[in-house]
């Protein structure tokens, strides 16, 4: 869990408001699992003051780089977006636990919802190198076809890929929990793994417990510290209290939370 | 003690009241946990003494999310006091930064007198407690939910009853949010405190004015960060001036120029808190940054700081 500044090495545009962005952290790419995030300083005054968690997309250890999807929606994604390869960032990281080994099995499926797709890639990445035994089916949902970014990633890492817009700009119309429903019909997944807005990953949960299968989720919630110190970052737990995401996730059992309180 | 070529080491050593530190760099109640997290990132030797995060008598869930929001150089909080409770704290939180050789605050908070009488007790009774500092911004049950710290009266009651449980140095930690800092002071001083922490957040609120929802789920919150700075300096100063109390001076510290502001309006020692959150080694460095001020400024002993300001 290293704190360290990292030269920005690229910074892309790839769909409206999404940056594909890579920094040179030799030491994040040797350590970093799929399901960590990396907590950024989007810039150096105390305007905005916290750093910002993002989860890992890839690591490439050959060259040091890690990288990061990063979607516009404040001021400090703004920041962050706006930095040129050469700038220098100060991260923290890998922090979190990452995604559980696959239970045994023949197939997992990977749902993700938009920026939720990055962390999966690098999820899917290391299964077919790892566990290559198994076969990964990968989902991945998107409000329409223009911020449907990172589908060839995702999709080079599957053995199956199906993709969903709400307005079906792009691959089925719908929602990537409409299609994990139909292949939760079909097939016997050894676990399904979901990264994406509340609403999708409560779905995706309800799904796998209803066809048995285990199901493990990434969850976003604001964060100050990051490392499990100032209990803000907390989601509600199955059986009452309270979970770090920081520290006792971001990745969950989807039996772990309580989904009543946490999708409202 | 790193002494530069030429120039005399700095001796950053204080005393608290009763109480002697290594250092006069603390850390913020509830922003370093109970000091496992940070150990991979700030070098704790370097600090006078770890705080922990509040202890209640019994274990407490805190508040539902979200507990945190940040603001303009600052951020809210509602935690609401989530601990493992006092036995746990004991059994699992106590042992282990005893036996790395901190100097260890233990923050105690309750519903009523009775659970910090308690406390006090146990605490006294317990290896390894350098210090306990009182967090009095609680609601008292017993009083309608009024916070302890509102009122002097209630406050010296609560003081006098901790005081008679325990012989440890006793640090009163009090809340901003009165419209007069000085009568609370002398209340907790008068009431057998040894020192006293200024400040403890200020009570504040965000809106999402789309949602025309609370950004917090507790509605309000306690507000810290460089934001708070002024505030705290001015009230450091203000009760300094009054009663030259021992002052632990704390809200929005970042650097080490900071800290020595602190000191300057008559803190005795300082604490960063929110700072951790932003550069995981603020702590060490805030008393690395203070140790070379004060070489800058040809200061021997850190302790000359202390109310120095010239008005
Ligand atoms: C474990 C984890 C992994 C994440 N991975 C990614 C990723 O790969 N790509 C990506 O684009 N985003 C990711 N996010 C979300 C990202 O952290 C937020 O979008 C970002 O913090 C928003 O900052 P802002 O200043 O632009 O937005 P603002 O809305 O202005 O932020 C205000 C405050 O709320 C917090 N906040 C707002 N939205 C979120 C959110 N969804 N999650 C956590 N904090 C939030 C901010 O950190 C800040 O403190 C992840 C979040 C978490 C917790
Ligand atoms: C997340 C958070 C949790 C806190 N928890 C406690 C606590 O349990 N007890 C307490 O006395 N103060 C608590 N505080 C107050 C801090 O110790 C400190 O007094 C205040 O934040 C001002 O300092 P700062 O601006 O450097 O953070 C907390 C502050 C924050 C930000
Ligand atoms: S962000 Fe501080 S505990 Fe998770």
């Amino acid at each position: 869990m290293p704190h360290i500044s990292a030269r920005l090495t690229w910074n892309e545009e790839i769909g409206p408001g999404h940056h594909l962005m890579a920094a040179h952290a030799p030491q994040i790419a040797a350590a970093a699992r799929p399901g960590q995030f990396l907590h950024v300083r989007v810039g150096p005054t105390h305007d905005p003051l916290l750093r910002r968690p993002f989860s890992v997309l890839r690591v490439d250890e050959a060259s040091g780089q890690v990288w990061l999807l990063v979607k516009v929606v404040g001021r400090g994604t703004r920041l962050l977006a706006g930095m040129a390869p050469g700038a220098v960032l100060d991260v923290m990281g890998p922090l979190g636990c990452g995604f559980p080994e696959p239970p045994p099995g023949e197939e997992v499926a990977l749902v993700a919802g938009g920026c939720g797709v990055a962390p999966l890639i690098f999820w899917a990445d290391r299964i077919q190198t790892t566990f290559s035994h198994i076969r990964v089916v990968s989902i991945l949902g998107a409000a329409t076809e223009d911020v449907m970014v990172c589908w060839l990633d995702l999709a080079a890492r599957s053995d199956e890929f199906y993709a969903t817009t709400e307005d079906g700009s792009a691959g089925e119309r719908g929602l990537a929990s409409d299609a994990l429903r139909g292949l939760l019909a079909r097939r016997n997944f050894a676990a399904v793994y979901a990264c994406g807005p509340r609403g999708m990953l409560k779905v995706c949960a309800e799904l796998a417990r209803g066809a048995g299968v285990p199901c493990f989720v990434a969850v976003e919630e604001a964060m100050a510290c990051g490392v499990g110190a100032c209990l803000g970052c907390v989601v509600p737990a199955a059986g009452g209290g309270y979970l770090r995401v920081c520290s006792d996730g971001p990745v969950f059992a989807a039996e772990a939370l309580d989904w009543e309180a946490l999708a409202t | 003690m790193r002494g530069e070529a030429g120039l005399p080491p700095v001796d950053m050593s204080v005393k608290v009241g009763p109480l002697a530190l290594p250092s006069p760099v603390l850390v913020g109640s509830g922003t370093f946990g109970f000091g496992e997290e940070y150990a991979p990132y700030c070098d704790l030797a370097r600090l006078g003494a770890i705080v922990t995060k509040a202890v209640t008598l019994r274990p407490r869930e805190g508040n539902p999310g979200p507990r945190i929001w940040e603001t303009a150089a600052g951020m809210l909080n509602a935690i609401g006091l989530q601990n493992p409770g006092l036995e746990r704290f004991l059994a699992e939180k106590l042992p282990p930064l005893v036996a790395a050789g901190h100097v260890v605050i233990v923050n105690i908070a309750g519903h009523d007198v009775e659970e910090y009488v308690k406390l006090a007790g146990a605490l006294d009774a317990a290896k390894g407690v350098a210090a306990i500092e009182v967090n009095v911004s609680c609601p008292n049950v017993s009083r309608g939910g009024i916070e302890f710290g509102r009122d002097p009266a209630v406050l010296g009651e609560l003081v006098r009853a901790v005081r008679g449980a325990t012989r440890l140095p006793l640090i009163v930690k009090l809340s901003p949010n009165v419209s007069d800092i000085v009568p609370l002071a002398a209340a907790a001083m008068e009431a057998g405190a040894d020192a006293l922490s200024l400040i403890n957040t200020l009570l504040g609120m965000a809106i999402d004015a789309r949602q025309r929802r609370p950004r917090l789920a507790n509605v309000t919150g306690g507000l810290s960060g460089p934001a708070i700075k002024p505030v705290a300096l001015r009230m450091v100063w203000q009760v300094w001036q009054a009663l030259r109390p021992p002052i632990i001076g704390m809200g929005g510290i970042m650097t080490g120029e900071d800290a020595a502001e602190f000191m300057l309006a008559g803190a005795a020692a300082v604490a960063v808190g929110t700072a951790n959150f932003v550069d995981p080694t603020s702590a060490s460095r805030v008393a690395a940054e203070l140790e070379d001020f004060c070489r800058g400024q040809r200061i021997n002993h850190v302790s000359e700081l202390t109310g120095g300001l010239q008005v």
